[in-house]
């Protein structure tokens, strides 16, 4: 387990932390309806494809690490 | 022309109210578009593609939430970028299963618990520096199915406990967990009809006060992002099941 998760933890403002954008995001990212098709979005200027039936960009965290194994592939070629 | 879908909407005949955003991501206009029964609020888009931005996310969340005191809705994914076309087509194909979810939703808001919950450490045996690649696969794949039936054990301790307070307020459940040694952080989200908020607001104000070894961070009200997705069809699809 990540060590910020063990950070939260014993955080005692943990209650009172304002997370409202975080939840925002967590919503608007992580679910909802999901139409089957394709989706483009963009994240700084690189588009992320993501075509199929359920497939589709989950979240930021994805996003980039989406972007992390494409920057390994093109250091590896 | 593509849109940019936001969320699709019952008994909403126009958007000339006080309190609904007519702006959309980026500053767009939105509109109501009519499919068969249902609305959606769209706006019209120039390309396929636009910024994933904190902004537009939250602009997304904003024109979805303010329609929330108005009328029942089933919120879009954020970036569903789709033509009209295909969004008709989408609406007319599942209109049953969109009925059947609004049904669900209908009259209710979404309202999320965000849990800490310190669990008594397990006893577990240390692990052992050399194996080979075989034993190494077979013990990875123990751990993995110990820590699915922990998980599965978790999730039930935990709504069987919150039912006790909560069970007659809430319409359904959702719960996801990711424990640690020590603690679980879980996210919980219950479907609330609109008129049990306060009550429901007070019964977790109560499960706070006694017990004090859960932390708990209460959300909402939302629109139900998490009841509002359907099942697609498979066959319907690429016709073979």
């Amino acid at each position: 387990m990540s060590s910020s998760f063990d950070q939260i933890i014993v955080s005692e403002e943990w209650e009172n932390t304002d997370f409202s954008l975080l939840e925002t995001l967590d919503h608007v990212l992580n679910r909802g309806l999901v139409i089957a098709g394709e989706i483009t979005i963009s994240v700084a200027d690189i588009d992320l494809i993501f075509v199929g039936l359920n497939v589709m960009v989950s979240s930021v965290e994805t996003a980039q690490e989406v972007l992390r194994r494409r920057q390994m592939e093109t250091k590896a070629e | 022309m593509k849109v940019y879908a936001y969320c699709l909407v019952e008994g909403l005949d126009t958007l000339d109210a006080p309190d609904v955003q007519v702006r959309g991501i980026e500053g767009a206009a939105v509109r109501l578009l009519k499919i068969d029964d249902f609305g959606v609020l769209v706006s019209d888009g120039e390309s396929d593609a636009f910024p994933l931005t904190k902004e537009s996310a939250i602009a997304h969340a904003a024109l979805v939430g303010s329609v929330l005191d108005k009328t029942t809705s089933l919120p879009f994914r954020f970036g569903t970028i789709i033509s009209e076309q295909q969004l008709r087509h989408y609406v007319t194909t599942y209109k049953p299963a969109l009925e059947k979810s609004f049904a669900h939703v209908r009259g209710c808001v979404e309202m999320d618990l965000k849990i800490i919950w310190q669990i008594a450490k397990t006893d577990q045996p240390p692990e052992k520096e050399e194996q080979g690649p075989g034993t190494a696969f077979l013990e990875k794949k123990r751990r993995e199915l110990l820590g699915d039936e922990r998980q599965a054990a978790l999730k039930a301790e935990l709504s069987n406990l919150l039912r006790k307070d909560l069970g007659d307020l809430i319409r359904d459940e959702q719960i996801a967990l990711r424990p640690s040694k020590t603690a679980v952080l879980a996210a919980v989200f219950h479907l609330v009809e609109r008129a049990n908020i306060r009550r429901y607001q007070e019964k977790v104000q109560e499960i706070r006060n006694n017990r004090p070894d859960l932390k708990i961070r209460l959300s909402g009200p939302w629109p139900p992002y998490s009841f509002a997705n359907i099942e697609l069809e498979f066959k319907s699809q690429f016709g073979v099941s």
